[in-house]
């Protein structure tokens, strides 16, 4: 398995077929048997792009989006992390917690914005906590896993070292289980994005998810695919940026 | 563990500890304390509801939700419902799940397609599925065959990552005495690609299981025209939360049904892959 560095090398053919199916969208929008007006070509969805960005209509939204993201995603982590490393050292607290644990994370998170819209209502705070909610427990399973993953002999050193439970925990297991809890993190990245944009569409009236719907229903077709297009690019971004902070980390889990 | 983007996966499918972790051994005496826990919350839950601490309108008793959930199952209002999110579920899981192992073996095993797509495909996943959802309605409509296709195309991208990065893991040597004992393409993919890179490609399609369950429901509240994810949101709106948290129960019954079904299907197919159970 090639992680890492290779993707820079693979990057001029990769870009060909990028390439070759913008290329196809375009000639396949100027044909009959394609409405023009459902998938308008690449050349004109740039410009559209471009107005966006450079009228700086992009900024509120995007913040609206990223912040929401920001917020949810890190309480959803900061919390399973905590609760990760208490349910991976001590199987007491394990024992308590992993019944609930295993019958809430079945629960698949979309199904959770109806309830929570019932109490919190179409604020910020609904979408905050369903995309904690969604980051949280990839998160908190692979801590979990991680710790108990922790070479014994590791533990063993420390314990011959006297280090105190606090420190044992910093030092050692925290290093150690990094690498899972990185992986954890990196999945739901995924997810928390996926639904701060449906939390978006289906409540409230601002951010990235409800304009692409609202540009949708009033048939704006060319600002929504350039919505989609930014939406997308963000995506690629933070899964680029994840990548680079998890390298920085945990150097020595690439080859 | 639940759902994907990423190359994560494959890293999942090899380094040891990977597999979820065993699930919940109800009974044993250890866990009493975390089922305690379990009931203590539901009867709080009750006795918040009952005695109108929590305002009622939006928050119904435990008990009736659950006496919600046995009618509206045996008067098949909500077992229609179910049925329908499962079928349009298993349809594009099947359809996502098929492409994702042909496409992934193709890449997996010619480098130059490799080389040429995963660009792309790293290009196209980041791409939240609710993003694709409106201007596929457009070309798709709002009934099954946007949900089906939104289903696969969420599914397919795991499926062929695992499967992409499960072969190119294989073992050289294994290929290596395939080639040295002169077996031809298709004998070698067959025989000894497909159950050198099945651990990595069943990991890929559980992960896609529980993704398929919630990409139907963010398909069916974002194009609402049938199924849990229209019947949450009507429920919702309709102020009948017994019934939308009827709904919410069912579905992760459905969910877990799903994942201990698969997992179990996966034993028994890989059960020379023993690593899982390092984790225990």
């Amino acid at each position: 398995m090639r992680r890492g560095i290779p993707i820079m090398r693979r990057v001029p053919l990769g870009l060909l077929s990028c390439v070759a199916v913008i290329v196809f969208w375009q000639v396949l929008s100027g044909r009959a048997f394609v409405n023009p007006a459902l998938l308008p070509p690449p050349s004109r969805v740039a410009p559209a792009v471009w107005n966006i960005v450079a009228s700086g209509s992009i900024i509120e939204p995007l913040t609206q989006t990223l912040g929401l993201l920001a917020v949810g995603y890190g309480v959803g982590c900061v919390l399973a992390i905590g609760l990760g490393l208490l349910m991976g050292f001590n199987r007491h607290v394990y024992n308590v917690f992993e019944p609930l644990v295993e019958l809430l994370r079945t629960i698949p998170k979309p199904a959770l914005v109806p309830p929570l819209f019932l109490f919190l209502g179409i604020g910020a705070a609904t979408k905050i906590t369903i995309v904690a909610l969604a980051a949280f427990f990839p998160v908190l399973i692979n801590t979990v896993q991680g710790v108990r993953g922790v070479d014994p002999v590791l533990l063993n050193t420390a314990r011959t070292f006297r280090r105190s439970t606090l420190s044992t925990i910093a030092e050692v297991v925290l290093p150690a289980a990094l690498p899972m809890i990185l992986t954890g993190m990196r999945v739901s990245l995924g997810l928390a994005l996926t639904l701060v944009v449906l939390a978006e569409m289906l409540i409230g009236s601002t951010g990235v998810g409800f304009l692409i719907l609202d540009l949708q229903r009033s048939f704006a077709i060319t600002d929504m695919l350039a919505w989609v297009f930014i939406l997308g690019v963000i995506g690629v971004s933070l899964n680029a940026a994840f990548e680079t902070i998890e390298h920085a980390a945990v150097p020595w889990r690439s080859k | 563990m639940t759902v994907a983007n990423d190359r994560t996966y494959v890293a999942d499918s090899v380094v040891p500890s990977s597999k979820p972790a065993p699930a919940v051994s109800p009974g044993t005496l250890s866990h009493a304390g975390g089922w305690a826990l379990v009931a203590a919350l539901l009867l709080i839950w009750e006795v918040s509801a009952r005695s109108g601490l929590v305002n009622s309108q939006s928050w119904p008793a435990f008990s009736q939700v659950l006496s919600a959930t046995a009618l509206t199952l045996y008067s098949g209002e909500l077992t229609g419902v179910l049925a329908s999110t499962a079928m349009r579920m298993l349809a594009g899981f099947a359809i996502g799940g098929g492409l994702g192992v042909v496409l992934g073996l193709l890449v997996g095993t010619i480098p130059i397609l490799h080389r040429l797509l995963s660009p792309l495909f790293e290009a196209v996943r980041p791409l939240p599925i609710p993003a694709i959802v409106p201007p596929l309605i457009l070309f798709l409509g709002i009934g099954d065959e946007l949900k089906i296709f939104v289903v696969s195309l969420a599914v397919m991208f795991p499926v062929l990552v695992n499967t992409t990065g499960g072969i190119r893991s294989i073992d050289g040597v294994l290929m290596q005495t395939a080639k040295t004992f002169r077996k031809g393409a298709a004998y070698t993919l067959l025989f000894v690609t497909l159950p050198a890179a099945l651990p990595a490609i069943l990991a890929g399609l559980r992960i896609s299981l529980s993704l398929a369950l919630v990409t139907t429901i963010v398909a069916e509240m974002i194009a609402g025209s049938g199924g849990v994810g229209y019947y949450l949101i009507v429920t919702q709106y309709g102020m009948q939360p017994d019934k939308m948290y009827a709904a919410v129960l069912c579905l992760a019954a459905l969910g877990y049904a799903l994942n201990r079904g698969f997992t179990f299907l996966e034993d028994r197919l890989i059960a020379w892959d023993r690593r899982g159970d390092v984790s225990a």
